[in-house]
């Protein structure tokens, strides 16, 4: 489903951040990425929901190339991959339904067919009462299960997730994790970056190992 | 925390909150223009007060010119003055028996001496007009405006029957009239065009601002599988708003203004624009200010918008 073989990246004329890259994720198949700070976690991630773009190698998504994605068929492919920002990147002027709705209001849904299902998740991920709040009255743990809920809500074929338990408690966490082991189940592609070992070892999933920009596969 | 206590800062609306949701909020995915919103929605109400004052002026000169043309081009004056040939009264009578029998002439009516001096009093003041002041007959002729005789044989032929007689056709008095009407009313849509064009550059200007202070947003949108169209789509329903709400407030403000010269009556004649304000009949045009400020804040803002994008990312 996607798939990486000896990409590289650098921001400008910078030094590479990832070195010669290559790995796999099957349909339906739980990962974890693993590393230090600044080991390249978040670049690897921008490069699978092509916020950036590898300066070599090669990427398939969905059996397309995407260096020959034209920028039209872009929205195509993101519309299979919800990703949960380690900022968030709630939208402050919208409520929190709002921003989790937005996935589906992007594809031209019409609110009368996904509202009952927002706010199902809503309720879900703790936040039926905050439905009209906006994110910056949201504490940071309700922030990222907004971020959460936004991600999944289009029942997405690939979700990236980069730190999604770093501000919530444990018991939180490990809800979380159920969730996201809960869409596994249902077909859905998932990676997740974290430092959380905690999580990895419960989730007993395989684990991407990025150091220095070279990724290892500890499965 | 309960749901009304999360709520309360959303009901809990100050004038400012209840002007800035009824004038600049659209409930768009991209956020409203922020501060610019008010003052745009001031300056586009400002551009549509000028362009209906503008729209307005034109169609009342266009008003005016028309009924001149009409009154003028149906009408003549034959100007008879004293010869030694004739006596007066022979002159008026074989003017009179001429115009009778030349086809295209509806009426010929002799002014009496009366008009003669109610036309000079403007000029020499009243009661300035003496009887041994000698003056030329007039006659005020109507021509069928269809089929109207030929002027020049007219000419002719009065010259022959008539000594001293002429026929005045006014029509140098009647294109210098006419150019500065016309000169008018296209200054009126000049105006109209430089509004437009300054309301454009305005709107660009706005929503690539916009776009700029927004880029994180487009962002997101754009990461959570969003199309160009779609961001254009939120954008320019913003500047929709805008632009009807600014339009309207400036259309209103215009027809007081008019209602306000109707009023004034002759206190306020200006420069070729009627004395009574605007014609009712011409009301109704000046509700196409409003629909065209806002059709034009809607297309520049969807061809800035999918510009920008397309060269920013």
């Amino acid at each position: 489903m996607i798939r990486f073989e000896n990409v590289g990246m650098r921001y400008g004329m910078g030094p590479e951040v990832l070195r010669d890259v290559s790995f796999h994720l099957a349909p339906g198949s739980f990962h974890f990425l693993t590393g230090p700070s600044g080991a390249g976690k978040t670049s690897l991630l921008k490069l699978m929901f092509m916020a950036s773009r590898p300066s070599r190698g090669l990427i398939t998504m969905f059996g397309r190339d995407i260096s020959t994605l034209k920028r039209a068929e872009l929205p195509d492919i993101r519309r299979r991959v919800g990703v949960v920002f380690q900022e968030f990147r709630l939208l402050d002027h919208l409520t929190t339904y709002e921003n989790i709705a937005l996935p589906l209001k992007v594809q031209g849904r019409s609110e009368a067919s996904y509202k009952a299902d927002v706010q199902e998740l809503l309720a879900w991920v703790g936040l039926g009462k905050r439905m009209q709040a906006r994110p910056p009255t949201l504490s940071g743990g309700e922030k990222q299960r907004a971020a959460i809920a936004r991600a999944v809500v289009a029942q997405p074929d690939l979700l990236l997730a980069d730190e999604p338990t770093g501000n919530v408690d444990p018991e939180m966490g490990r809800r979380l994790l159920h969730l996201f082991m809960e869409l596994n189940r249902l077909g859905t592609s998932i990676l997740i970056a974290t430092h959380d070992h905690a999580l990895v070892e419960e989730a007993g999933a395989p684990e991407l190992m990025i150091k220095s920009g070279r990724l290892t596969i500890r499965d | 925390m309960t749901n009304s206590q999360t709520n309360q800062p959303e009901e809990r609306r100050s004038l400012g909150a209840a002007l800035n949701a009824l004038l600049v909020e659209t409930r768009s995915v991209m956020p409203a223009a922020g501060s610019t919103g008010l003052s745009l929605v001031l300056v586009i109400a400002a551009m549509c007060f000028l362009a209906s004052l503008a729209l307005g002026a034109a169609l009342s000169v266009a008003d005016v010119t028309s009924g001149w043309t009409r009154d003028l081009s149906g009408a003549i004056t034959i100007e008879i003055k004293p010869s030694d040939a004739m006596t007066p009264e022979a002159q008026m009578s074989a003017a009179l028996k001429l115009l009778n029998s030349t086809e295209g002439i509806v009426s010929a009516r002799p002014l009496s001496k009366a008009d003669i001096t109610a036309l000079l009093e403007p000029w020499l003041g009243q009661g300035n007009v003496t009887d041994d002041l000698p003056l030329p007959n007039l006659i005020d002729v109507r021509i069928d405006p269809i089929s109207p005789p030929d002027l020049n044989i007219l000419a002719q032929n009065l010259a022959t029957a008539v000594p001293n007689g002429e026929v005045d056709t006014h029509r140098q008095w009647q294109s210098e009239l006419l150019r500065a009407a016309r000169t008018a009313e296209w200054l009126a849509y000049a105006v109209l065009i430089v509004i437009t064009s300054t309301m454009v550059a305005i709107i660009t200007f706005a929503t690539r601002a916009g776009l700029s202070a927004n880029k994180e947003v487009v962002e997101v949108l754009h990461l959570t599988g969003a199309r160009d169209r779609f961001i254009a789509a939120e954008v320019q329903r913003h500047f929709l708003h805008l632009g009807f709400r600014g339009g309207l407030l400036g259309l209103l403000l215009s027809i007081a203004t008019f209602l306000l010269l109707g009023a004034q009556d002759g206190a306020a004649n200006m420069f070729l624009v009627p004395t009574y304000g605007l014609k009712p009949e011409y009301y109704p045009a000046l509700i196409c200010v409003p629909l065209a400020a806002a059709l034009v804040a809607v297309m520049t803002a969807r061809v800035t918008v999918l510009r920008t994008l397309h060269r920013l990312l």
